[in-house]
C-alpha cells in the first residue's frame, strides 16, 4: 500500500506534465486520452488500495523529509485510511468519467490540451490534499486546488465575465487559505507537531472546549467555508459557472467544494474536542442549505440553479459533520458526487444542444431530441430529491436529517431547517426539470436537436447507475474504523423520519408540478404577489452588492490611493528628489571649473588651509583647545 | 648671530615681497635672485654647506638665468592685475592673512620634539659635509636619486619636444 | 644655536605665504612661476632648519632633491609658456581657460 499511494498521486501529475509540455504538439485524441487515462490509472491504483483498506488497514508513511531545521522537520507523508481511500475513489472514479466526457465536450475548443493539463493538475492537487499526512501538504494541496479552480474558471480568458469570476473565486479562496495557515500556526505553537498522527494523539492534552482548540477549529472552518462556498464566503460559486461545464461538474460539484467537509471529517478528533466550533459548523451548514435552496427557486440559468443546489447539499454535509454524524456526511458526499456530476454533465449536453444558451426558459421538450440526457437527468433529479429506495439520495439525505432531529437544542432546529430544505430542493429541482426538459411527451422534436456523442453520454449513464443504486454501498461500515459506530436508531424512528422527509419532498414536487406544468400563469401571479420577497430572492439577497459596497470598493479606493498618491508623490518623489537635489547641487558646483589656473589655485589653497586647520584643531595644536 | 639672522630674515621678506609686488617682470626676477642668495647664506648658517653651494650653482645660477633670458626674450608687458582699479588682490590678501594666521598659531613657541639623530654638526664636520651627504645619497637615498635622474631626463626630452613644435 | 627653531620656521612660513598670495594675485604666467619657486625655496629653508635642529641628514638631502625637481619643472614650464607666446596668445593666465567645463 505504501507504494500504491504515491502512484495514485503521480499518475495525474504525469498527465499534467505531458499535456502541459507537449500538449500543443499532440493530436487531440492523444492529448485527451492521456488526460483521461492518467485519472483512470489513478482509479485503478485507488481500487488496489481499497482492497487493502477494507477491514481497517491504514498507513501513515513518510517518503522523504521535505525540509528540516534544527530538530523540527517537515516530512512528506501520506495518510491512507478508509476516509482518504473513499475520497480518492470518488475523486478518481467520478473524475475519470468527467474527463471522458470532456473529450467530447471540449472537442471544438482551441485550448484542448491546456484544459486537460489543468484538469490533471487539479486532480493531483486534490489527491494531495486528501492523502496528505500533515498540515503542510494539506495546505499545499488546498492552495493547489484553489489555483486550478482559478485557472479553470477563467479558462476562456477572453471572456471578461469569466476572468472576473475566476478572480473572485481565488480571492475568496485565499481568505480561507489564511484561516488554514493560521490554524496550522496555532496547532504548531501549542502542540509542536504538524503531522496528523502526532496531532491526533496529542489533542487531548489541550483543555476540552478551551480557547485554543476552539480557535484552531474555527480557523480551519474559515478555510472550509471558503472552499465549500458556505455562508458567508459563498458568492464565488454561482459566478464560477462561467467555466466550462466539466469544470463545474468536477470541481464545483463533486470534489473541490467538498474539501471543506473532508477537512472537518479528517479533523473529527479536534472537533469532538471543541463542541462550540462543531456546533458552528452545523449551524453554518443548516443555514446555508436553506438559504441556497431559497435562491435556487428563482434562478433561470441552468448551471446556476445547479450551483445553488450544490451549495445547499454541501450545507447538508456540513450539518452532518457538525453534529458528529461524520459517516453520514461522507455518505452524502459520495452520493452527491454521483448525482451532481451527472446533473452537470447532462446540463452540459443540453447547453451544447442549444449552442451555449443556458437560460432554461428557452429550453423545453427535450425528451425526443436528447433522450439519454433526458432520462439520466430525471434520475439525477429523483436522486437529489430523495425518491425512496431506488435512489441513493434517499438514503444519504435521510441519514443526515435523522441524525439532526435526534439531537437537541440548536441542532434540532437545524434538522428542521434541513427538512424544509428537502422540500425546497424537490421544488426547485423539479421546477428546473419541468421548465428545461419539459413534461409533455410529444411525438416529434420540432427543433431537431441532436443527442450528444457516446463519449459524453456513457459516463452520464454510469453515474446515473451510481445515483440509483449507490445508496446500498455500505459506507458507514466502511468508515467505522475511523469514526466508530453510529448511534443506533430504533426502527420506528427510522421509518417515521424517512416518511417525514418523503412528505416534505412530495409537497415540493407537487407544488412544482402544479405551478409549472399545469398552471404556469399561477406561477407568474404568485411572483407578482410576493413582489419584494421575490426580488430579494432573485437577487440572491443582495449579498454580492453588500460585499461590493463594504469590501470591494474601499479596497479599490485604497489601491487607487496607493498608486496615484503614495507612489508618485512619496516614493517616486523621494527617489526623484534625491536625483534632482544632486543635479541642482552639481549645477552650482560646476561653476568652479573656470579653466583658470588662479581660481583653481585659490580653491586648492583654501581647501588646504581648511584641512590643515581641521586636523590641527582636532589634535589640539591650536591655541584654543578642542579635540 | 642673532643680529645676522634678523638682518637676513628682513632681507628675505623684503625680497619676497618684491617678487610678488613689482609690476615689471624683470624686477620680479631680480628680486627672486636676491632672495635666493639670502637663502643660501641662511643655509650656511644652518651648517648645510652643500646646500649652500647647490642653491647658488643650480638655482640662482641656472634656473634664474633661464628665467631672465626668457623674460628678455618674450618681453612681457605690465601685468594686468596691478593696473589701476583692479580689486582682485583682495582675495589674495585675505587668503594670505588666513594662511599666516594658521602658520602663526601652529608654529609659535613650540618645543621641538622628535628623535635627535646622530648627525650633530661636530660629527658632520669630522668627515666633511659633502662626503656625508654623498654617502647618504648613494646608500639611504639611492632610489630617490635614481628616480630623480629619470625625471630630469623626462624634463629634457619634454622641453626639446615642446620647443620643436610649430606654433599653433 | 641661540636662534630658536621656530624663528626659521616662521620665516619659512612668511615666505611661503607671500609666495601663495603672489600666485593667486598675479596674472603673468612667468611671475606666477616665480612665486612657485619662492614657495619651494621657503620649503627648502624649513627642511634645512629642521635637519639642523634634529641632527639629521634627511632634510638636507630632501631639499637637494627639491632643487633638482624644481629645475626640471622650470624647464618644462618655460617651454610651455614659450609655446603659448609663439601661438600669439596673451601672456595672461585668465585667458588660457581651455580646461573649463
Amino acid at each position: 500500500m505504501s507504494t500504491l499511494a504515491p502512484l495514485v498521486l503521480l499518475a495525474p501529475l504525469a498527465g499534467f506534465l505531458v499535456n502541459a509540455l507537449f500538449g500543443r504538439m499532440l493530436p487531440r485524441r492523444v492529448s485527451g486520452w492521456v488526460g483521461a487515462g492518467s485519472i483512470g490509472l489513478s482509479f485503478v491504483f485507488a481500487l488496489a488500495i481499497l482492497t487493502q483498506v477494507i477491514g481497517g488497514g491504514h498507513i501513515d508513511q513518510t517518503y522523504f523529509t521535505w525540509w528540516s531545521s534544527g530538530n523540527f522537520n517537515v516530512p512528506f507523508n501520506l495518510y491512507v485510511d478508509p476516509l482518504s481511500s473513499l475520497m480518492i475513489l470518488v475523486i478518481t472514479g467520478v473524475g475519470f468519467l468527467i474527463h471522458l466526457y470532456s473529450i467530447g465536450y471540449m472537442a471544438e475548443d482551441r485550448g484542448f490540451s491546456r484544459f486537460f493539463a489543468y484538469m490533471n493538475l487539479f486532480v493531483f492537487a486534490m489527491l494531495l490534499l486528501v492523502l496528505s499526512g500533515n498540515f503542510v501538504w494539506l495546505v499545499v494541496g488546498w492552495g493547489g486546488v484553489g489555483l486550478c479552480s482559478y485557472l479553470l474558471i477563467g479558462f476562456w480568458y477572453d471572456r471578461p465575465a469569466a476572468v472576473l469570476a475566476a478572480r473572485k473565486a481565488f480571492v475568496m479562496n485565499v481568505i480561507g487559505d489564511v484561516g488554514m495557515v493560521f490554524a496550522a500556526f496555532v496547532i504548531f505553537l501549542n502542540l509542536n507537531v504538524l503531522d496528523f498522527s502526532s496531532v491526533f494523539s496529542r489533542v487531548h492534552q489541550l483543555p476540552k472546549g478551551g480557547t485554543v482548540i476552539t480557535a484552531i477549529c474555527l480557523l480551519l472552518l474559515v478555510g472550509a467555508v471558503a472552499k465549500s462556498a458556505q455562508l458567508p464566503l459563498h458568492t464565488w460559486l454561482p459566478d464560477a459557472m462561467e467555466g466550462p461545464t466539466p469544470v463545474s461538474a468536477l470541481i464545483h460539484a463533486a470534489t473541490m467544494v467538498t474539501a471543506g467537509v473532508y477537512l472537518v471529517a479528517r479533523m473529527h478528533l479536534l472537533y469532538d474536542w471543541a463542541p462550540v466550533a462543531a456546533t458552528t459548523v452545523a449551524v453554518i451548514g443548516g443555514v446555508t442549505a436553506l438559504f441556497a435552496a431559497t435562491i435556487g427557486t428563482a434562478q433561470t440559468d441552468i448551471k446556476r440553479i445547479l450551483a445553488y443546489s450544490t451549495m445547499s447539499q454541501i450545507g447538508y454535509m456540513f450539518l452532518a459533520v457538525g453534529i458528529g454524524a461524520y459517516a453520514a456526511g461522507m455518505f452524502h458526499f459520495m452520493t452527491h458526487a454521483f448525482f451532481k456530476a451527472l446533473l452537470f454533465m447532462a446540463a452540459g449536453n443540453v447547453i451544447h444542444a442549444f449552442h451555449d444558451d443556458q437560460d432554461i426558459r428557452h429550453m423545453g421538450l427535450l425528451r425526443r431530441g436528447l433522450p439519454v440526457t433526458f432520462w439520466t437527468f430525471l434520475i439525477g433529479t429523483l436522486s437529489i430529491t430523495g425518491f425512496p429506495f431506488i435512489t441513493a439520495g434517499f438514503f444519504s439525505k435521510d441519514e443526515i436529517i435523522r441524525a439532526a432531529l435526534s439531537a437537541s437544542g440548536i441542532e434540532f432546529v437545524m434538522g428542521l431547517a434541513a427538512l424544509l430544505t428537502a422540500g425546497l430542493t424537490a421544488f426547485y429541482m423539479f421546477r428546473l426539470f419541468i421548465i428545461a426538459f419539459g413534461w409533455e411527451w410529444l411525438r416529434d422534436d420540432p427543433r431537431h436537436l441532436h443527442e450528444a456523442l457516446p463519449i459524453q453520454t456513457i459516463p452520464i449513464v454510469i453515474l446515473a447507475a451510481g445515483a440509483a443504486i449507490g445508496g446500498y454501498i455500505p459506507v458507514a461500515n466502511f468508515l467505522q474504523p475511523v469514526f466508530g459506530h453510529a448511534a443506533d436508531v430504533g426502527t420506528l424512528a427510522f421509518w417515521g423520519l424517512a416518511l417525514l422527509t418523503l412528505v416534505a419532498a412530495a409537497i415540493g414536487f407537487a407544488l412544482a408540478y402544479m405551478l409549472y406544468a399545469r398552471r404556469p400563469e399561477m406561477a407568474a401571479a404568485w411572483r407578482t404577489r410576493l413582489g419584494p420577497i421575490a426580488a430579494l430572492v432573485e437577487h440572491k439577497y443582495y449579498i454580492d452588492e453588500l460585499y461590493d459596497r463594504v469590501l470591494v470598493r474601499p479596497g479599490y479606493a485604497l489601491g487607487r490611493f496607493f498608486s496615484n498618491v503614495l507612489e508618485p508623490r512619496v516614493i517616486d518623489g523621494a527617489v526623484n528628489g534625491v536625483a534632482n537635489f544632486i543635479m541642482l547641487e552639481s549645477r552650482e558646483w560646476r561653476t568652479i571649473q573656470t579653466g583658470r589656473v588662479r581660481s583653481y589655485g585659490l580653491w586648492t589653497l583654501g581647501g588646504a588651509i581648511g584641512i590643515v586647520a581641521l586636523i590641527a584643531w582636532t589634535l589640539g595644536y591650536l591655541p584654543f583647545r578642542s579635540g | 648671530m642673532v643680529v645676522a639672522f634678523a638682518l637676513l630674515a628682513a632681507w628675505e621678506l623684503v625680497t619676497a615681497a618684491g617678487v610678488v609686488a613689482f609690476r615689471r617682470p624683470i624686477y620680479n626676477a631680480l628680486s627672486l635672485v636676491a632672495n635666493m642668495l639670502g637663502l643660501a647664506i641662511l643655509f650656511l648658517m644652518l651648517n648645510a654647506q652643500f646646500l649652500f653651494a647647490a642653491q647658488i650653482i643650480v638655482y640662482a645660477g641656472a634656473v634664474m638665468v633661464l628665467f631672465v633670458f626668457i623674460i628678455a626674450l618674450l618681453n612681457p608687458g605690465v601685468d594686468l592685475t596691478l593696473q589701476r582699479g583692479s580689486t582682485e588682490w583682495i582675495y589674495g590678501i585675505v587668503m594670505g592673512v588666513l594662511f599666516a594666521a594658521l602658520f602663526g598659531s601652529l608654529l609659535y613657541n613650540r618645543g621641538l620634539t622628535g628623535h635627535t639623530g646622530a648627525f650633530t654638526p661636530d660629527a658632520i664636520a669630522a668627515t666633511g659635509n659633502v662626503q656625508v651627504i654623498g654617502a647618504a645619497l648613494y646608500t639611504k637615498f639611492l632610489f630617490p636619486v635614481e628616480v630623480t635622474s629619470i625625471l630630469l631626463l623626462m624634463a629634457a626630452v619634454g622641453a626639446v619636444y615642446l620647443a620643436m613644435r610649430k606654433a599653433e | 644655536m641661540q636662534i630658536p627653531a621656530y624663528s626659521f620656521l616662521l620665516l619659512s612660513g612668511g615666505m611661503f605665504t607671500l609666495g601663495a598670495v603672489g600666485f593667486l594675485v598675479r596674472r603673468n604666467p612667468l611671475v606666477i612661476f616665480m612665486c612657485i619657486e619662492l614657495m619651494l625655496n621657503a620649503v627648502n629653508l624649513a627642511f634645512a632648519a629642521m635637519s639642523r635642529y634634529l641632527n639629521s641628514l634627511d632634510g638636507v638631502v630632501f631639499a637637494f632633491l627639491v632643487i633638482t625637481v624644481a629645475a626640471a619643472e622650470v624647464v618644462v614650464g618655460i617651454a610651455i609658456i614659450v609655446q603659448v607666446y609663439r601661438a600669439g596668445r596673451d601672456m595672461d593666465v585668465d585667458e588660457l581657460d581651455l580646461m573649463k567645463e
